[in-house]
C-alpha cells in the first residue's frame, strides 16, 4: 500500500496525502518562525537584564 | 505620513511602533487565516481538471508572491540604509531575510508536492522552479554575508549590495513562464486561471493573511534586533528593566 492510498481516507481522497502534506509543512514552518521569533525576543530581554544587573 | 516615516529612523520610536503594531498584525492575521482556510478547504469547489489537488495553490501562490515581495522590500530597505545611512532600514532588511527564505521554502515545497500528482515528478529543472531556487540561494547568501561581520553597519553595507544585485532575479522569476516554454503553468492571478469566485476569494484571503504574517514577524524580529543593536542606550536599559520586572 502506498502513502497516497494509505491517506486516502482523509478529505480529498486520492489527493489527500499531497494536500495535507503541503498544508502540514507550511503550518510547521510558520509556527516555527513565530515561536522562534518570540523566543529570541524573550532571550534577548533576559540576556540584557542580566548584563545590566551585573553593572 | 512622510513625517511619521521620518520619525521611524529613531530606534526608540521604531521600537515603540513595532510594539504597538504587533497586536494589529496578529489578530488580522489569525482572522484572515481562519476564514481563508475555511474558504480554501471547504467552500471552494474541486477543480474540473485537477480535482482537489489544486487546493495546494492557496498556500503555494501567496507564498511564492511573498517570496518575491519580501526580497524586493529587503533590497529596497538595504538600499535606503546604504544611501541614507538609516539604521532602522538596515534592521528591516536584515530581519526580512529569514522570513523571505521561509516563504521561498514553502513555495518550493508546496510546488513540489503539487507537481508530483499533476506532472508525475517532484522536481523538474524548469525556468520558473530554477529561478525560484536561485532566489532561495540569494536569501541564504544574504544571511551568511550579514552574519560574517562583527560590525552590523559593515555587514549591512555588504549584504545590501548583494541584495540589490539579486533584484535582477525577480523579473526573471515573474516572466519565466512567458519567456520560456515552461512546464510550470502560466499566471493563476489576473488571467482567468481561477474562474470560480470562491477560488478567487480564498486566494485573496490567504494572500492578505500572508502579508499580515510577514508584517507581524518583521515587527517581532525588528524589536529584538533593535534591542541588541542599541543595548548601550539608556532607553533600552529602561525598557528591558521594565519588561522583565
Amino acid at each position: 500500500m502506498t502513502m497516497v492510498e494509505y491517506f486516502s481516507f482523509l478529505p480529498y481522497g486520492k489527493y489527500a496525502f499531497y494536500v495535507w502534506l503541503a498544508y502540514g509543512v507550511s503550518a510547521i514552518t510558520v509556527i516555527t518562525l513565530f515561536l522562534s521569533a518570540n523566543r529570541n525576543h524573550k532571550k534577548a530581554l533576559i540576556n540584557l537584564q542580566n548584563k545590566y544587573s551585573r553593572k | 505620513m512622510w513625517k511619521w516615516i521620518q520619525r521611524q529612523s529613531s530606534p526608540k520610536i521604531f521600537y515603540q511602533t513595532c510594539s504597538n503594531l504587533t497586536p494589529w498584525f496578529f489578530w488580522p492575521f489569525i482572522g484572515f487565516l481562519v476564514i481563508g482556510l475555511y474558504w480554501a478547504l471547504i467552500v471552494s469547489p474541486a477543480d474540473y481538471q485537477q480535482g482537489d489537488g489544486y487546493r495546494i495553490i492557496f498556500i503555494h501562490v501567496p507564498s511564492a508572491i511573498l517570496s518575491m515581495m519580501v526580497y524586493a522590500i529587503m533590497a529596497i530597505a538595504g538600499g535606503i540604509g546604504l544611501i541614507w545611512q538609516i539604521k532602522m532600514a538596515e534592521v528591516v532588511a536584515k530581519v526580512s531575510a529569514p522570513i523571505g527564505a521561509a516563504f521561498t521554502i514553502i513555495a518550493l515545497v508546496t510546488g513540489a508536492v503539487w507537481g508530483k500528482p499533476m506532472w508525475g515528478a517532484w522536481w523538474v529543472w524548469d525556468a520558473r522552479l530554477t529561478s525560484e531556487l536561485i532566489l532561495l540561494f540569494l536569501y541564504l547568501a544574504y544571511m551568511s554575508l550579514n552574519n560574517a561581520f562583527d560590525n552590523p553597519r559593515t555587514a549591512a553595507k555588504s549584504s545590501s549590495i548583494l541584495a540589490l544585485v539579486g533584484l535582477v532575479n525577480l523579473p526573471i522569476i515573474h516572466y519565466s513562464v512567458k519567456w520560456w516554454n515552461t512546464l510550470h503553468q502560466g499566471y493563476s492571478v489576473g488571467t482567468g486561471g481561477l474562474k470560480d469566485p470562491d477560488m478567487q476569494i480564498a486566494l485573496a484571503l490567504m494572500f492578505v493573511a500572508s502579508i499580515f504574517l510577514y508584517a507581524l514577524l518583521v515587527a517581532i524580529k525588528a524589536k529584538t534586533e533593535v534591542l541588541i543593536r542599541e543595548q548601550n542606550s539608556r532607553w533600552v536599559q529602561e525598557e528591558v528593566t521594565g519588561a522583565v520586572s
